[in-house]
């Protein structure tokens, strides 16, 4: 009974109230961001005193931000490319493969998920000085990779997981040849698994902070780490208006996401 | 002969494979393996070889309330989210699809918002001058600003906000999978709610909660966005502490050692998750 | 009259606009053995779910002993249940399942071990307290479900098509068990089944749901001889249907004109004759007699298929306006001897045997 909602009896308005507060709770500070960035108050006073659009005049003046954001996408856009087509590859071998040790390589894979962020930033800062990478787009590229590529593992894996591969193999007996087969059957089959594994990769690489400040010189920064070290020196209001559009731009792509699953199940 | 071509082909998709995972095999083994391992070593060779790095970091009381530091906020923030998020996780769970879609809409659009977008905003709404203060003041709950930022009692809020989300999707799933006829079964037996509860609901969701608050409390224990910004710099946590020594004090040696007792903690603990409360396994 | 054992009485249960139950009401006797029989969506489960009070139902009462239960939550009606699926407590063993209502009404230690022994010797699972119920057959963790509901001796026992889980063998197997359990406990079961063949085999009486409404109840032969409704009819048994006209009624016996010209005279007619006098003529396959030799009161018919079924052989025929009329007759029966594809045959059947649905 404690499982069916109509029999719950007094829990229910107990524990509706407590959702309800949660929900509030979680989702209070995006609200408030939003609605500060249109704050007129130098010192993010709630309410404002008046509304302005003064902060995105600001934000869009400052070239260095729009600047930041480029890198970020750029970084983003590569990561996402590679960490699909290597985790794809990856996601096929384990799956598939029949080599020793694939069950040890499915954990190592995964590690860096689960690692600290901060041992893996400080451990590839020293190297890429040593390499003489620091502070470049390539030593970005990599250090995102590396926590991108779980997701993409995970991700498709899963998919590979749901495909019966004797649809591949009657491709071939179909006169395919086994490239020719994963591209025009096995691919489009796992395409959610794919989708998923691109918009994670890039989520994982668009937001990246602990990596990105290690990897950043002052003139290669993302735009998480432009935030970061605005945010070191003071609360101001900029930075809710880049909030916001980063809130709007999550939005978007939770938007995208829920009409691909929609037109996947029509 | 038909037979032959078709195991033919079983062998095509079937062999060993091994050449797809170089690419992501020669990645981590570089970019993984080859950094995180020299800076452990650095931990025990520089500035000389010796354990003195370890001594120091293990002999200090100042880093001693940094390991204090990340210990408390990590289990209170998990312990938080347990309680808080076991129940909405339970509702969620049951209700019906139309407002349990609103909820985990809310859920996921929080825990996809940017890192420091959320921190920011916390750190606005804590501060002295913030909404949180001038509404307690407003309501005459308290008289001067309660101090919430720059100290742990924020670091705890900003991570509880980041970690709910953590505790509440996998055990929502946890919980559906139980069969609700159990509980009602349990409750024809004779069971009363609170019963049911704790002899029924509980121990069957308790592998689900464990796994939930280790992976957590790991999470806590590594983070260092949020503790950065609204710890301030007197109530530093381990990832921090890793950070600083290589950021501003270039000491490497002590770097690697704070990092290699961050890494040997998270790994035990995710070792015992993997071992004993592994959701895949069904148990 | 002395008050009823179990008293349902006119439950309804909507959910908005559907109406899952119409008006269900029935008594039971201690001790029966109660089966409700229906297709799903005929508001069968609802009924049982309402008796167990995981459902509140829209009107109605349900009297136990003459007090109502509705007020009672489930876990306070000491109501014992068998559910679909197994439901057994996944984390503790079979032993702390069984123990598990006992121990909820803090009994004693000793009392919980030897009714918990002598609940699993009912079901015939003595010795396996100590296994967990995943690593057990499912007919086993049925008995399992079975002991646990038992235990604590509750005065009624609901079942909620407690064998559809398990295949056609063990479920034979289980009903035997079922009906050995309910002659030795003398308990008071409640049945939900779609399957007319399990409902014949166990229940003393049967409650044939259609449509969220009981459309009769009474023992198998009584459902089976004298249907109160087509869908009984339909229901219980194997039936042929053929259009018909009431010609003539009285005192329950009906005149009908079958349309190809014959007419049959005192077929008991059940429900009330519209105006247009359309009615359905029910014909059970083992009544009806064949012959080769044109009967000029039979039914003309073509047959079209013969198959042997054992001890009975089915003669699949149809009328020159095309409805299906199925004979079964006795394995040899010198009618069948030879009998081929396409031959014409005549149907006959006692008027006595025969319902009429209008």
């Amino acid at each position: 009974m404690l499982l069916d909602f109509d029999k719950l009896g007094g829990l229910k308005p107990l524990l509706t109230v407590l959702v309800v507060v949660v929900c509030i709770f979680l989702i209070l500070p995006i609200v408030f961001i939003a609605a500060l960035s249109f704050g007129s108050s130098q010192w993010l006073i709630f309410p404002p005193p008046s509304w302005t659009f003064k902060w995105y005049q600001d934000l869009f003046a400052d070239p260095r931000w729009l600047f930041s954001a480029l890198t970020s996408l750029k970084i983003a856009g590569i990561v996402t490319v590679l960490s699909v087509v290597i985790g794809f590859l990856a996601a096929l071998g384990l799956n598939r493969g029949s080599f020793v040790g694939r069950d040890f390589l499915r954990a190592l894979f995964l590690t860096p998920m689960i690692l600290p962020v901060v041992v893996l930033a400080v451990a590839l800062y020293a190297l890429f000085l040593k390499l003489g990478l620091a502070g470049t787009t390539i030593a970005f590229v990599i250090a995102h990779l590396l926590i991108a590529l779980p997701f993409s593992i995970i991700s498709i894996g899963n998919a590979l997981d749901g495909f019966d591969r004797s649809i591949e193999e009657a491709a071939i007996l179909c006169g395919a040849s086994p490239w020719e087969a994963r591209l025009r059957v096995t691919v489009p089959a796992v395409s959610h698994g794919i989708f998923a594994a691109a918009v994670f990769s890039f989520l994982a690489s668009w937001d990246e902070v602990v990596l990105a400040i290690f990897m950043a010189s002052p003139t290669l920064q993302t735009l998480p780490v432009k935030i970061w070290t605005t945010l070191r020196q003071d609360l101001t209001p900029v930075i809710a208006a880049a909030s916001t559009l980063l809130i709007a731009f999550t939005i978007l792509l939770m938007i995208v996401a829920a009409l691909f699953r929609k037109g996947r199940k029509a | 002969m038909p037979v032959t071509l078709a195991t033919d082909t079983v062998k095509i998709t079937r062999e060993r494979k091994f050449g797809y995972v170089v690419p992501a095999l020669l990645l981590i083994v570089f970019f993984f393996i080859v950094p995180v391992t020299m800076l452990l070593l650095r931990s025990v060779l520089e500035p000389v070889p010796g354990m003195q790095n370890y001594a120091a970091l293990l002999g200090s009381t100042t880093y001693l309330r940094v390991f204090l530091n990340t210990f408390l906020v990590a289990g209170v923030v998990t312990i938080v989210s347990i309680f808080v998020g076991y129940p909405v996780a339970w509702l969620l769970a049951i209700m019906p699809e139309k407002w349990s879609r609103i909820v985990l809409a809310i859920i996921i659009l929080s825990m996809w918002t940017n890192l420091l977008a959320r921190t920011y905003a916390w750190m606005v709404l804590l501060q002295r001058t913030g909404v949180i203060n001038k509404t307690l003041m407003a309501l005459g709950l308290i008289d001067k600003p309660l101090a919430l930022v720059n100290n742990l009692v924020g670091v705890t809020i900003g991570m509880t906000y980041i970690m709910l989300p953590f505790v509440i999707l996998p055990l929502m799933g946890v919980i559906r999978s139980i069969d609700p006829a159990i509980l009602r079964a349990a409750a024809l037996c004779g069971a009363g709610k609170l019963q049911c509860f704790l002899r029924v609901l509980l121990p069957l969701s308790l592998p689900g909660i464990v796994a939930g608050a280790l992976m957590v409390f790991v999470m806590s224990l590594g983070y260092f966005v949020t503790p950065a910004l609204l710890g301030g710099t007197s109530n530093m946590m381990l990832a921090e502490l890793v950070a600083q020594f290589v950021q501003s004090l270039v000491n490497w040696g002590m770097g690697g050692a704070a990092a290699l007792v961050l890494l040997v903690v998270t790994l035990t603990l995710y070792a015992i998750q993997l071992r004993y409360f592994n959701p895949a396994r069904g148990k | 009259m002395t008050e009823p054992f179990l008293s349902i009485r006119g439950i309804r249960k909507s959910y908005g606009p559907v109406t899952a139950v119409k008006n269900v009401s029935m008594d039971i006797a201690e001790g029966e053995f109660m089966t409700f029989l229906g297709p799903s969506g005929s508001g069968k489960s609802t009924t049982l779910y309402v008796l167990a009070g995981f459902q509140d139902p829209s009107g109605g009462d349900i009297l136990l002993k003459g007090r109502s239960l509705l007020s009672t939550p489930s876990h306070k009606r000491n109501i014992g249940m068998v559910f679909q699926r197994y439901t057994l407590f996944p984390h503790l063993t079979v032993g702390e399942n069984v123990a598990f209502p006992l121990r909820i009404r803090r009994r004693p230690q000793a009392e919980i071990a030897e009714r918990v022994k002598a609940a699993l010797k009912l079901v015939r699972l003595e010795g396996f307290e100590d296994r967990m119920p995943a690593l057990m057959s499912g007919g086993q963790q049925q008995r399992v479900a079975l002991a646990r509901a038992l235990v604590y001796n509750p005065p009624v026992l609901l079942m909620d098509e407690p064998l559809s889980a398990l295949d056609k063998k063990l479920r034979e197997e289980i009903q035997f068990e079922i009906r050995r359990i309910h002659r030795e406990t003398g308990v008071t079961i409640l049945y939900v089944t779609h399957d007319q063949e399990e409902a014949l085999r166990l229940s003393d009486r049967i409650a044939v749901f259609s449509q969220g409404e009981v459309d009769q109840i009474g023992t198998g032969p009584e459902l089976y001889a004298n249907p109160a409704t087509r869908f009984v009819a339909g229901f219980i048994g194997d039936s042929n249907f053929l259009d018909a006209t009431v010609v003539a009624s009285d005192a329950g016996k009906a005149k009908l004109s079958l349309g190809d010209g014959s007419v049959v005279e005192g077929v008991p007619l059940h429900g009330t004759s519209t105006a247009s006098g359309k009615a359905s003529l029910m014909l059970r396959p083992e009544r009806l007699s064949l012959s080769r030799a044109a009967v000029p009161s039979g039914i003309a018919v073509t047959v079209r298929d013969i198959t042997f079924l054992g001890n009975n052989v089915e003669v699949s025929t149809a009328t020159p306006a095309g409805v299906d009329l199925a004979v079964r007759l006795p394995f040899g029966h010198e009618a069948i001897s030879n009998l081929a594809r396409g031959e014409d045959a005549w149907l006959t059947f006692d008027t006595a045997s025969a319902h009429a649905f209008a």
